[in-house]
């Protein structure tokens, strides 16, 4: 019985192929309700209609196993991000447990998502931010702390107050281009334009905005901080690199250029050369792992950077 | 022949996309208690007679992103015969999207209207 539903959804699953799980999943069930329900009601409108006919009446207005994987297709490919809401499904979870994986789930296998880290212009963008916040961040506390003692010094004086107002204004600039670069590397979306753009209130007001904008002091605090990070960034980073390529290189260096692993005074350490594959694969295995720590640090870092730097 | 043709059903497809949204919401917000997949076909069926531009596989995918979104709701129920069934109904952010929605539908349509007419009423 029912043969010309098996073939339908057999044909719709092949149509749907390259889909998504949940996409194939959800257009099976859908497919298979209609069709049933709709038979079934034309054999009781009609009991003399021979199966075949009337699924085939019902399949015309369902539209053929290409039309209707299209239509999965299409929704597929616009509804993910742009309407990513939130839902509270954890009820329904039980229920349909098929449909309760995510639209766009990476389904690759776990070996490709790992090394597949070395093709992420992401994980390359976030090395290279990381390893420049060292010199960003030495730049930026400097900025900052000079430019806090000498206001706060100055403003006993009448000079005081503009070397204060431009400093701010300089906080407010660092904070507009180092959000370019931390979207640019990082890939957090991060302001374009300056906010400083009112034309109806004097400078006064102007001033008083920064002052008291809580964003601008956040920003001063992000520039002081971005020091000590970059440091402990640039740290384990070069620390974790360096130790993987040891790890890779270490036959060439042991048996090629006779270069001892340790030398203490006059007693040269090797290592046994049973124990390079191990060397070699722990290397690789420990650079890809740094790659991802390094794109989740990237991200991190990107959200610390939104919050300290966007005024919401 | 055939590339006209399809141009032809690819503006229909695409005209599709938007509107089949309002249509299920607003069956759906008219409805009593909660409708399945099958109900909600039959009944566009039978509210627009002669015209068949929406194929009803088609409808299917467009209740489970509404559902997505949170404009809808659904329950699977078994059914007597045959396999069970997902019933949907329409949530209240959904009501007030309809709303919405119903008022861009006239805006568009008077719009379009009034370019295809191209101005002869004045």
């Amino acid at each position: 019985m029912n043969n010309g539903i098996e073939k339908y959804l057999s044909e719709l699953k092949k149509e749907l192929a390259d889909s998504d799980r949940a996409t194939i999943q959800d257009a099976l069930s859908d497919a298979e309700e209609h069709l049933r329900t709709g038979l079934n009601s034309a054999m009781e409108a009609d009991p003399q209609i021979s199966e075949a006919e009337a699924l085939a009446a019902i399949v015309e207005k369902y539209g053929a196993p290409r039309e209707v994987a299209a239509a999965y297709k299409e929704i597929e490919s616009r509804t993910p991000s742009a309407f990513a809401v939130p839902t509270n499904k954890e009820s329904e979870v039980e229920v349909t447990p098929e449909s309760a994986e995510p639209i766009a789930a990476d389904t690759r296998p776990f070996y490709v998502k790992f090394f597949g880290i070395f093709a992420d212009l992401r994980a390359w963008g976030s090395l290279l931010y990381l390893i420049f916040a060292l010199g960003t961040g030495i730049i930026y506390f400097t900025w900052a702390v000079t430019g806090l003692s000498l206001s706060a010094g100055l403003l006993v004086l009448i000079i005081g107050i503009p070397v204060a107002a431009l400093f701010l204004l300089s906080v407010r600039g660092i904070a507009l281009v180092e959000g370019r670069i931390v979207e640019a590397l990082l890939g957090v979306r991060m302001p374009r334009r300056p906010l400083f753009s009112r034309k109806d209130i004097g400078w006064w007001q102007k001033i008083k905005g920064m002052i008291t904008s809580r964003h601008t002091w956040t920003a001063i605090v992000y520039m002081i901080f971005q020091m000590p990070l970059g440091i402990i960034y640039f740290t384990v980073i070069i620390t974790l690199i360096s130790a993987s390529l040891w790890g890779i290189a270490l036959p060439i260096v042991q048996f090629g250029f006779d270069i001892p692993v340790f030398q203490n005074y006059d007693y040269y350490y090797y290592l046994a050369g049973w124990l390079m594959p191990f060397t070699v694969i722990g290397g690789i295995l420990l650079l890809t792992a740094t790659m991802h720590l390094v794109k989740a640090t990237g991200r991190l870092h990107g959200n610390l950077a939104k919050v300290m730097l966007v005024r919401e | 022949m055939e590339e006209i043709n399809e141009t032809i059903k690819k503006f229909q497809k695409e005209l599709n996309g938007g509107t089949s949204s309002l249509v299920l919401l607003s069956v759906l917000s008219k409805a009593e208690s909660p409708m399945y997949g099958y109900q909600i076909a039959k009944l566009i069926e039978a509210e627009t007679k002669d015209v068949d531009i929406m194929k009803q596989g088609a409808l299917y995918p467009v209740l489970r992103s509404l559902e997505s979104t949170g404009l809808l709701e659904s329950e699977v129920e078994p059914s007597i015969a045959g396999p069970p069934r997902r019933y949907y109904k329409i949530t209240d952010s959904g009501r007030t999207t309809l709303t919405k929605w119903i008022e861009i539908w006239h805006q568009t349509r008077e719009f379009v209207d009034a370019i295809l007419k191209g101005g002869d009423d004045e």
